[in-house]
């Protein structure tokens, strides 16, 4: 739903204008470009640090970012690539000073008992009466497991999942968010479903697919 | 490439060809193998259930109040941004009302004085002497106050 926003060109458009104007100094502007971005930010950011205090600071630390370094920010740019590329390297800075970690040891080890991010119970996604309530419900689960599995990753092989599927971002942008080779993100993804995937399989005794 | 070679080659490409990350060379050679090879559909299959899965995860819930927390944020950093280069352009204009007096004593003193006034050998209303001792005395100032301000900011910082 997210990204069928994104992609549609009316709404895309208004997102042009309002960062055209945003970068005028416009603060309504301001105000309907993180309107327009809250969730997918939050997301990547959730998905990257996994603690959500830690991601509410960085949202906020990123718009304050943004309204710093928008005159800089270069138009025939993908603006996503630009504002998830100021987050990404916020967190670096965030985990540098806490633990004097980097982002590619983050998070090795997970917390494998959270069943996904969404707080939401599979029951309370089920309307009743619908003939497909039963697969829903499956879905749901599958894909909480899925949230799971991928939370138990490193944090760099988080961000390259989040960036690809739920950013439907194309690799050359995952590069330039992360700061890295395109040939690394290659690598990287595969690693991440590869880790993804020994995961689940951990979990499924048995069982093979997502 | 020995037919084994290259299934092992494609199956390490399976992954990524889900993920829609192969270039178009690739996905052809993928492709023609995968015809032939029921492993590898079967195994390409999997990897696409990943990727759907993926596309699909549960969305984590926005913390409440974050749009209007941050926007309040946004607000009161912009206060304190307009407040720093309200201070910078004070300290610049104290600093330029500063030599403008010195420069206006000088004139003065020289009136005053005849054009001398010898202190411990040296003469104070020579230009080159009261300029130097005035730039001195309105940059010392300008650092205090610098610190001052710097001091101040600081403190509204941890405020946020």
């Amino acid at each position: 739903m997210i990204l069928a926003a994104a992609m549609n060109p009316e709404a895309f458009s208004g997102a042009q204008d309002a960062i055209a104007r945003m970068r005028r100094g416009d603060p309504d502007a301001l105000t309907a470009v993180i309107s327009r971005y809250q969730h997918r930010l939050y997301r990547y950011l959730l998905r990257l640090v996994r603690e959500p205090a830690s991601a509410d600071d960085l949202f906020q630390q990123t718009w304050l970012r943004v309204m710093e370094k928008i005159g800089r920010y270069d138009a025939r740019r993908n603006f996503e690539s630009w504002l998830f590329s100021v987050a990404h390297n916020l967190a670096i800075d965030s985990w540098r000073g806490k633990r004097g970690e980097s982002l590619h040891h983050a998070g090795d080890a997970g917390d494998a008992g959270d069943a996904g991010d969404s707080r939401e119970a599979p029951i309370e996604r089920l309307s009743t009466g619908e003939p497909d309530a039963l697969e829903r419900l499956l879905d749901f689960e599958r894909g909480a497991m899925l949230a799971a599995c991928m939370h138990e990753l490193p944090a760099i092989h988080r961000e390259v999942l989040t960036l690809r599927f739920e950013e439907d971002m194309k690799l050359e942008e995952s590069a330039g968010v992360a700061g890295v080779p395109l040939s690394t993100v290659k690598s990287r993804l595969r690693r991440a479903l590869e880790g993804l995937r020994a995961a689940m399989e951990a979990r499924l005794p048995g069982g093979r697919r997502a | 490439m020995s037919e084994r070679e290259s299934h092992h080659d494609i199956a390490g490409m399976l992954a990524l060809a889900a993920a829609g990350a192969l270039d178009a060379q690739e996905q052809r050679r993928l492709q023609e193998h995968a015809r032939e090879c029921a492993a590898c559909r079967r195994e390409l299959e999997i990897w696409s259930g990943y990727s759907q899965g993926l596309r699909q995860l549960p969305q984590p819930p926005i913390p409440a109040q974050l749009m209007e927390r941050t926007r309040t944020r946004l607000v009161q950093e912009h206060a304190a941004a307009a407040d720093r280069r309200w201070d910078e352009l004070m300290l610049g204009a104290l600093a330029l009302f500063a030599w403008t007096v010195g420069l206006t004593f000088w004139f003065v003193a020289r009136i005053v004085t005849g054009g001398e006034l010898v202190v411990m050998g040296a003469n104070l209303v020579r230009f080159g002497t009261w300029s130097a001792g005035s730039t001195v005395l309105v940059w010392l100032t300008a650092a205090v106050a610098a610190i001052a301000l710097g001091r101040r900011r600081r403190e509204l910082r941890r405020a946020l």
